[in-house]
């Protein structure tokens, strides 16, 4: 099993990054109600000047709500580069 | 082809790691990749656990595992504007529910499951699946992994029957839970139901007491959150102050939540796969109570012993022993049980109008004027304001208690 997780690159606890979400601005068709702003309980998705969202990406909590209330699939779970640490429980 | 194991659980929440306990006792070789950075880190619940499942799981789980009180007191409260009606009942010693809260809950399981021998692989998100020589092939954050055996354990998002086109997200089959722990001194185990403290959101509430904190929350369908009086990130402080719930906020979590009513079940198996938990749409919502944790282990039980008939069987097309498990267990039963208490409160009317004609009912009882009615002539008028005949009143009533 060690050889495993030597392949997979970590030990049990490595705890460097964390998953996130992305929004895919392409797929945004900028829905006139934005079901995702008043869906999302951490307020991560704010209107946009031109119609569309500003997402602020360190206020998600990750519950998975806008990645099924987004008609378009604009939202989804993503692992970033960066690393941004989610901050809630 | 050389699998990199037996079985591959993607999930490690109560339902992943259940499986992952059961399948390493009985000698499977299976890995577990969860994205937190610990088991725990990333789930949400109410916080109210029924332990049948879990000291099935782990017989000492009463002495040992962190469980906050034992629930001897339920409320249920029903707001109706400036009216409120609250029954409670009491009975100590029955050991039968807990409150619990997930992070400490879920690494003590995850520290029970790597003592069994489950290898756990932190920090890996599964990013998508497909299948590929007998097996499944997942794509990960550090790599690929291939396994002729996955246990799709990843909750509401179902990360594996989604990638391989066995499920679509589809909102009106997911509700929102929106959690706080806040400080407090509880004096006793007790468990507050709450409905229609705010207004236009369909689901409820609840107060949990813990050891010195309260979990206080809120669930709400998704096609209700655009309508509701405050958006979904105000939902459980304007909640917390109808209900009275005052002090310090330690933690505020989020989770969406499998709302599907047995009638509506996702599929359960596929070849080489099985879901359990959430992932499995296994949740009861009664209107009384949330219940997935129960659930969640005793499917994830289900599916360790599956997969070591799968395993022995050498036919890994065929998982279908999985669901004749889940079919003989009390699972499908209870939720098929739950099925019409489930579509009740999805009739329009059914949390609102009920309600708001006991709460009228109990006022005019408590008023006194020169008016007064019996109370089932006032039974008759109140129901009649809002349109809802004696016999579809006494058809809810009897589907309710059915
Ligand atoms: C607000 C709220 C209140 C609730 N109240 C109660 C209650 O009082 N009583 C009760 O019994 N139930 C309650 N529930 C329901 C209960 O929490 C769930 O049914 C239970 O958590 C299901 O467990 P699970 O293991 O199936 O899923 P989860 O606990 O969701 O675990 C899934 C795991 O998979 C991981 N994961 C997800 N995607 C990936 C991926 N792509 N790659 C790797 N890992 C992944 C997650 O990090 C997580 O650890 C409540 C839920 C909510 C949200
Ligand atoms: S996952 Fe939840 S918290 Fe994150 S953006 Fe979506 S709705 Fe908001």
């Amino acid at each position: 099993m060690i050889p495993l997780l030597k392949r997979l690159g970590l030990n049990s606890y490595d705890v460097d990054k964390s998953p996130h979400i992305e929004a895919d601005t392409e797929k945004c068709v900028k829905c006139q109600e934005k079901p995702c702003i008043a869906s999302c309980p951490a307020g991560t998705y704010e209107r946009s000047p031109n119609g569309g969202i500003v997402v602020h990406y360190e206020r998600c909590l990750e519950c998975g709500g806008a990645l099924v209330i987004c008609p378009f699939n604009a939202i989804r779970f993503k692992f970033p580069k960066g690393g941004v640490k989610y901050k809630y429980g | 082809m050389s699998f990199d194991a037996e079985l591959i659980i993607v999930g490690g929440g109560l339902a992943g790691l259940s499986a992952g306990i059961t399948a390493t006792r009985l000698g499977i070789n299976a890995i577990l990749l969860e994205r937190g950075e610990y088991s725990g880190s990333k789930n949400v619940s109410g916080g109210r656990i029924y332990v049948h499942s879990l000291v099935k799981l782990i017989p000492e789980a009463l002495e040992e595992a962190p469980l906050e009180r034992e629930i001897e007191k339920e409320t249920f409260e029903f707001y109706c504007g400036e009216k409120k009606v609250t029954f409670s009942f009491e009975e100590k010693g029955k050991r039968n529910s807990f409150s619990v809260l997930r992070a400490k809950l879920d690494s003590w399981l995850a520290k029970r499951a790597e003592e069994a021998g489950l290898l756990i692989s932190y920090s890996t998100l599964v990013l998508g699946a497909e299948r590929e020589s007998e097996g499944i092939t997942l794509k990960t954050n550090r790599g690929q992994l291939t396994a002729p055996l996955v246990i799709d354990a990843s909750g509401v998002t179902s990360v594996v029957f989604r990638s391989l086109g066995l499920r679509k997200f589809s909102p009106e089959k997911w509700m929102l839970g929106v959690k706080e722990v806040v400080k407090g001194q509880p004096t006793q185990g007790e468990a507050r139901v709450i409905v229609g403290a705010v207004k236009g959101i369909k689901g409820g509430g609840f107060v949990y007491a813990n050891r010195d904190t309260f979990s206080v929350g809120v669930t709400a369908t998704y096609d209700s959150l655009p309508r509701a009086e405050v958006p979904a990130y105000d939902l459980v402080e304007k909640f917390r102050e109808r209900v009275g719930v005052e002090g310090e906020v330690l933690e505020y979590s989020a989770h969406a939540i499998p709302y599907y009513g047995y009638g509506n079940l996702p599929s359960l198996t596929g070849r080489n796969l099985m879901a359990v938990g959430d992932s499995a749409g296994f949740l009861i919502n009664d209107g009384f109570t949330i219940r997935g944790m129960d659930l969640a282990i005793a499917s994830g039980m289900m599916a360790g012993i599956a997969s070591k008939k799968v395993i022995d069987s050498g036919n890994f097309n065929d998982t279908s022993i999985y669901e004749a498990l889940l079919r003989e267990s009390f699972i499908l039963r209870h939720l098929e049980l739950a099925y019409n208490r489930f579509k009740l409160i999805n009739s329009p009317h059914f949390l609102s109008s009920y309600p708001e004609i006991l709460c009228q009912l109990l006022s005019d009882m408590f008023s006194v004027g020169e008016e007064r009615r019996s109370l089932l002539e006032d039974t008759i008028l109140r129901l009649k304001e809002r349109g809802i005949t004696i016999g579809r009143a006494i058809e809810d009533v009897w589907g309710f208690v059915r």
